[in-house]
């Protein structure tokens, strides 16, 4: 959790960076009385540094990926549940009695 | 549902407290969730807890669940004394609970004297008519009782009010299946497959009463489901890779006299084959002449 969280916050640290960056650069555009063609070099970077690092976090803090194949040990059912509402007790345990004397104590 | 890592899991778990490793309470938590019946070992290790005030005391409000499953643990290993002492206390504890109720019934059952248990379990039913886990229980009745017809009207009487209990069309496919009427507990095994597509047990057992059922027609469906249950489990199923070997034995058999039927593709068959003797090279190698025979003599066939 420790080094993803902090990395996905500086991600998003880079990213409002990279917002205040664009709002300053059209203010000098204004000034400067010049056309917007595209934004500047360090706000593209910057927005690329971001998306991966908040993508990494978002991928690595929620916690670990699940399996989807029907086969994988995780998926794959090897044995139905016992039908215990459907349970008789006039089995062969019966004949066995337990071998140990057990005893409720309070 | 049991996956493969659940087992292993409750395996090691098992092995850990037999062993005096600790992890009891874990270990019946594993238990009664995947619904598994290894009642000597719950009541064993339930009862330890149960006898030791310091651990009983931890368990907070799930002592009292804890009693339940040692008191149906004890009904099943016929330690009916046991059981009687743990829903004692429940019964203290929670008088008027119906669910008390119905494991003082169970006891009455346990020990056999059905028309009690029977009565009982009827006036529970008439203040609660949809209590599933009663209607169940009266079929469980029948069952135990020998009658099996009994059962079978229970259960599809049920089965017209709760559709989607899939436990109790298992139940009744399996009834079918062990009075040998194939057709219906295929009728039953189809409703299952429907309900839950993705679980490869239920696909296998299909299969295989359509293989006992023969007729080229069902054994070529036979080995259709067969071959989802190896889709499904990624080929570790021995049971479906035998079952699609047998399969095509069998319709090449049935088909010898007819040409005109198309052929079945003989891929499949080997595939099964090849993936049966490298598990048996792999896991006991000791059998390998054994099953290489078997298979020879499938293919002759």
């Amino acid at each position: 959790m420790g080094l993803g969280f902090f990395v996905g916050v500086f991600g998003v640290l880079i990213l409002s960076h990279a917002a205040y960056s664009t709002i300053q650069y059209r203010s000098l555009l204004k000034i400067m009385e010049e056309e917007f063609s595209g934004p500047p070099m360090n706000v593209v970077a910057e927005l690329l540094l971001g998306l991966v690092l908040c993508m990494w976090a978002g991928l690595t803090v929620p916690g670990q990926f699940l399996s989807i194949h029907p086969d994988s040990d995780d998926n794959r059912i090897v044995s139905l549940p016992a039908n215990l509402d459907f349970m008789i007790f006039n089995h062969r345990g019966k004949v066995f009695a337990s071998e140990m004397d057990m005893k409720l104590k309070h | 549902m049991v996956t493969k890592t659940e087992e292993s899991q409750v395996n090691r778990l098992e092995n850990q407290v037999d062993n005096g490793g600790g992890g009891a309470w874990e270990y019946l938590c594993l238990v009664r969730k995947l619904k598994v019946r290894r009642s000597d070992k719950v009541l064993k290790h339930g009862l330890s807890i149960l006898n030791d005030p310091k651990k009983r005391s931890t368990l907070g409000p799930d002592e009292w669940t804890l009693y339940e499953q040692v008191a149906v643990a004890a009904m099943d290993c016929h330690t009916l004394d046991v059981a009687k002492d743990c829903i004692k206390v429940l019964q203290k504890k929670f008088p008027e609970s119906k669910r008390v109720g119905r494991l003082e019934a169970m006891l009455l059952e346990a020990k056999g004297s059905w028309a009690e248990a029977e009565k009982a379990y009827s006036s529970l039913l008439e203040e609660n008519p949809l209590d599933q886990v009663i209607h169940k229980r009266m079929v469980a009745m029948a069952r135990a009782q020998g009658n099996i017809s009994g059962a079978i009207e229970w259960l599809n009487k049920y089965l017209e009010i709760f559709m989607a209990d899939h436990d109790a069309w298992r139940e009744l496919a399996e009834i079918y299946a062990s009075l040998q009427m194939y057709k219906q507990a295929a009728f039953c095994y189809e409703e299952l497959i429907l309900s839950q597509p993705t679980v490869s047990l239920y696909h296998l057992s299909y299969a295989d009463v359509l293989y006992t059922l023969g007729g080229l027609e069902n054994i070529q469906t036979a080995k259709k489901y067969y071959s989802s249950t190896v889709e499904l489990t990624g080929g570790k199923n021995i049971r479906a890779l035998f079952g699609i070997c047998l399969c095509s034995a069998a319709i090449a058999q049935l088909a010898k006299g007819r040409s005109k039927e198309e052929k079945e593709s003989p891929e499949l068959h080997s595939l099964a084959a090849l993936a049966l003797e490298k598990d048996y090279k792999q896991r006991a190698p000791g059998k390998l002449p054994l099953l290489i025979t078997t298979l020879k003599s499938l293919k002759i066939s």
